[in-house]
């Protein structure tokens, strides 16, 4: 793979795809069941190894404790697991990479995967080795040749910098997708300019996985043309067979309705909360069936094209959520989503404390794996101080504990099931907690992609559209000359200088849109940047492990980083300079607890408002 | 006439609602939607024509009327070769206003000479029966404002539409003409690019 930026080595060690069911016997070579390996000129002894340990260990933990497992702590190594079926993947990092980033980053790869080929299992019997290792590589190259750590980190979606365009322009990009949306064929879209997203009207993950497509096709014009001629090419519009996991699709379709917040969805607001809570029954939650506003031609001739994906519904789609056994027959909360554990705040917290604490027993002394301690090491030798909004403690509270098991406690933890996280992400209409069921396929459809120059639509539509060229033409003759004038606009715009950092650092994610701001600069070099980053994605961790922690403060003896999450962000801040009045007890004069305050006093012009 | 220009900026003016983008798509793609939104700043689209033997691109940027727009629309003035201006026949104001819309471009545009420039005025929406500017009035204002010509035009039903651009096309390439032979002879070309009739298209 030349094409393969060489990543950071902190970023991924190792990635492997290892299929189980290529080796059943006792003279099955491990190898055989290498479906890709990263870095890929390990020699081949060190791949049987690390596959074949970890699969076992995999494996055997899983089948102890009888949840899934998601991270394995190997040397150095800290290993994000998915299992399923007999598919194994593992993704290795150094152990400064937070837990929950490196877990992300595994789903997220396999559902980039997922995206553009369908199901695993179907694509390596349609395909050979070779020509999906191509795409696993691909995959891994674009997730891990992010702009900086803290993307990788806190895994969000590039945008454009929205201080320097006229918001305008923002409104004419989303005219655009409304106006192409007209054909009912469209089911959503987004506007990318040099790789960033100017408007989408996709879930955040989602577009992702389109970008992925839409930054490779720029990357091969560039390299091809060597630079775009001001002119578009001879083919400026694209298709690419993808495949949405049937939440998404429902987003997709249910997201107009919930918007215009019709008589549809009248009844849903009035219900009071205990039964939105409630909603963790089949019956509650509004079947794909009940959308509207798709033409019944086409959803047959849909369902018919599928027949082969539904057939092997065992294996057409990768769960994000691997805690599925225990979703069914324990009370475990899983089920509830984030979205209602966040909106109900005091209340979610009831449900949530009534819960056996299946995972915590689990978690702990589990076959422990021979790990050395240095990954905490860091934790440990920072304090960390929690903020006078947050009551927690470390001794109290059982009850949260039950989602978790304290970092670095032992060599094999089973986290969260990834898919709170995921869905916290996406607005509640989409009501995605049923991502879990493992009968769900994937659903074909198509991304149509019009390139104008650096300016890309991307759609997407039902198969049926490419087919359908009176739709073709209603869509490209509502959209080009806008596409054209909104090139027009946003070249014009002089990129931003990069101004002075400023005496201080800040990171702000927004975690409905995941969209990250921040000063850091991300090249490398920076020995405090690099600090900074290293706080952020410590204080990250604890944020995402204790849901109650709301604001906290890490320091060092020479400087301290705040860090402040509400449901919808999390914003880290470091002021550079000035003298740490810094007692070593708290004391009311020590600088660091200024730190809120400059926080929010230096972010509001940027567009961050804390107050 | 070989040194002819192969891309050719024709830009539209005027005030919000006189059916600009209309004209626009009625011309390149032959639809008429009259549902269209507001243009925010500008778009354009463009249409190959065939002129005197000789291949055009033709390159219609349609700009927002609103005053809300102008600080998006005005620096895409710049380059054009001839500029449409548009009023609406059932809307006197709009026609009131193409003064000052001449003004907005001349100075926007930087245009040196702007009595030699081209300008083509065109009434829209003719179809509507209630017509608050007569064709008199509006044939005295061109000839007043330097004879500029004048067009009827009706993007709903096509009417006059592809007549308007020719003559604008016209225009432009006579002005282009014009100023190839007209060498200011204050300014001292350092460079001039060795142009010839095989070297159209590059």
């Amino acid at each position: 793979m030349a094409e393969l930026k060489s990543p950071d080595t902190r970023r991924c060690r190792y990635f492997f795809l290892y299929d189980g069911s290529k080796v059943r016997g006792e003279g099955d070579p491990t190898r055989d069941g290498i479906c890709y390996f990263y870095p890929e000129e390990t020699p081949m002894d060190k791949q049987d190894l690390l596959c074949g340990q970890l699969a076992g260990v995999g494996r055997c933990v899983s089948e102890l404790s009888s949840s899934a497992v998601r991270i394995l702590r190997l040397r150095r190594c800290k290993f994000a697991i998915r299992m399923k079926d007999d598919f194994f993947w593992a993704l290795g990092c150094s152990m400064e990479v937070p837990t929950v980033s490196v877990c992300e980053l595994l789903d997220h790869l396999i559902d980039l995967f997922c995206f553009y080929n369908g199901s695993v299992r179907q694509s390596y019997q349609l395909n050979s080795k070779e020509t999906l290792a191509a795409e696993w590589a691909r995959y891994l190259s674009h997730v891990l040749s992010g702009p900086s750590e803290l993307h990788y980190i806190l895994q969000s979606v590039r945008t454009l910098d929205l201080t320097n365009v006229d918001p305008l322009l923002l409104l004419k990009a989303a005219l655009i997708l409304q106006a192409c949306q007209r054909c009912p064929l469209v089911l959503a879209g987004c506007v990318l300019f040099r790789g960033r997203v100017v408007s989408t009207q996709m879930p955040p993950q989602l577009t992702i996985k389109v970008m992925v497509h839409e930054s490779e096709t720029y990357a091969k014009t560039q390299r091809s043309s060597g630079r775009s001629t001001p002119t578009s090419d001879g083919g400026p519009v694209s298709a690419t067979a993808v495949f949405l996991t049937p939440s998404e699709l429902q987003y997709l379709q249910s997201a107009p309705v919930d918007k215009i917040s019709s008589s549809h969805s009248a009844p849903e607001k009035d219900a009071p909360p205990k039964k939105t809570r409630l909603s963790r029954t089949l019956s509650d939650i509004p079947s794909s069936e009940s959308t509207p506003s798709r033409p019944a031609s086409c959803q047959s001739l849909q369902r018919a094209s599928f027949s082969p994906h539904t057939s092997s519904s065992e294996d057409s789609v990768f769960s994000p959520a691997p805690s599925q056994g225990s979703s069914a027959d324990s009370p475990n909360p899983s089920p509830l989503s984030p979205i209602r554990r966040f909106s109900y705040g005091g209340n979610a917290h009831e449900a949530e404390g009534g819960t056996p604490d299946s995972l915590h027993s689990g978690g702990g002394g589990v076959s422990q794996m021979p790990s050395e301690r240095d990954g905490s090491a860091f934790e440990e030798s920072l304090h960390l101080s929690r903020g006078a909004a947050s009551e927690m403690t470390d001794c109290g509270n059982a009850a949260f504990r039950d989602e978790k098991t304290p970092a670095g406690e032992g060599g094999v933890c089973c986290l969260k099931p990834r898919g709170h996280k995921a869905e916290m992400r996406q607005p509640p209409s989409g009501s995605c907690s049923f991502d879990s069921l493992e009968e769900s396929p994937l659903v074909s459809m198509a991304l149509y992609v019009h390139r104008v120059n650096s300016l890309v639509l991307a759609l997407l539509v039902e198969p049926c559209f490419m087919g359908d060229s009176a739709s073709m033409e209603e869509v490209n003759h509502s959209s080009l000359a806008s596409l054209n004038g909104l090139e027009a606009h946003l070249r014009a715009i002089s990129p931003a200088a990069p101004g002075a950092a400023g005496p201080y650092l800040f990171a702000h994610y927004d975690s409905v849109q995941s969209t990250l701001t921040t000063n850091v600069s991300g090249r490398p070099g920076g020995a405090s940047e690099y600090l900074f980053v290293r706080a952020t994605s410590l204080l990250h961790s604890h944020f995402f492990d204790t849901e109650t922690l709301q604001e906290a403060i890490i320091r060092s003896a020479g400087t301290a980083v705040y860090g402040t999450r509400s449901v919808a962000q999390e914003t880290y801040f470091q002021q550079h300079g000035g003298s740490m009045r810094n007692s070593g007890i708290p004391n009311q004069q020590d600088s660091a607890f200024s730190l809120p305050s400059k926080a929010r006093h230096r972010l509001l012009k940027h567009g961050v408002n804390l107050l | 006439m070989t040194a002819r220009k192969s891309l050719l900026k024709v830009i539209l003016l005027g005030d919000g609602g006189v059916g600009k983008s209309s004209i626009m798509n009625r011309y390149v793609t032959n639809k008429f939607d009259a549902h269209l939104f507001h243009t925010i700043g500008v778009e354009f689209l463009n249409k190959t024509l065939e002129v005197d033997g000789n291949q055009v691109t033709l390159q219609i940027w349609d700009t927002a009327g609103q005053e809300r727009f102008r600080s998006l629309r005005t620096p895409f003035y710049r380059g054009s070769d001839c500029c449409l201006l548009t009023f609406s026949v059932d809307d006197n104001q709009s026609f009131l206003n193409l003064s000052n819309w001449k003004k907005e471009f001349i100075y926007y545009a930087d245009v040196k000479e702007p009595e030699n420039f081209p300008f083509v005025v065109l009434g829209n929406k003719v179809d509507v029966t209630e017509r608050q500017v007569s064709t008199e009035e509006a044939q005295m204002w061109c000839q007043e404002n330097g004879d500029y010509p004048y067009f009827e035009t009706s993007a709903k039903d096509a009417t006059n539409v592809a007549v308007a651009f020719e003559e604008a096309v016209h225009r432009a390439l006579a002005a282009d003409d014009k100023a190839d032979h007209l060498i200011p002879t204050d300014t001292v070309k350092l460079h001039r690019k060795p142009r010839s009739a095989t070297s159209c298209c590059s």
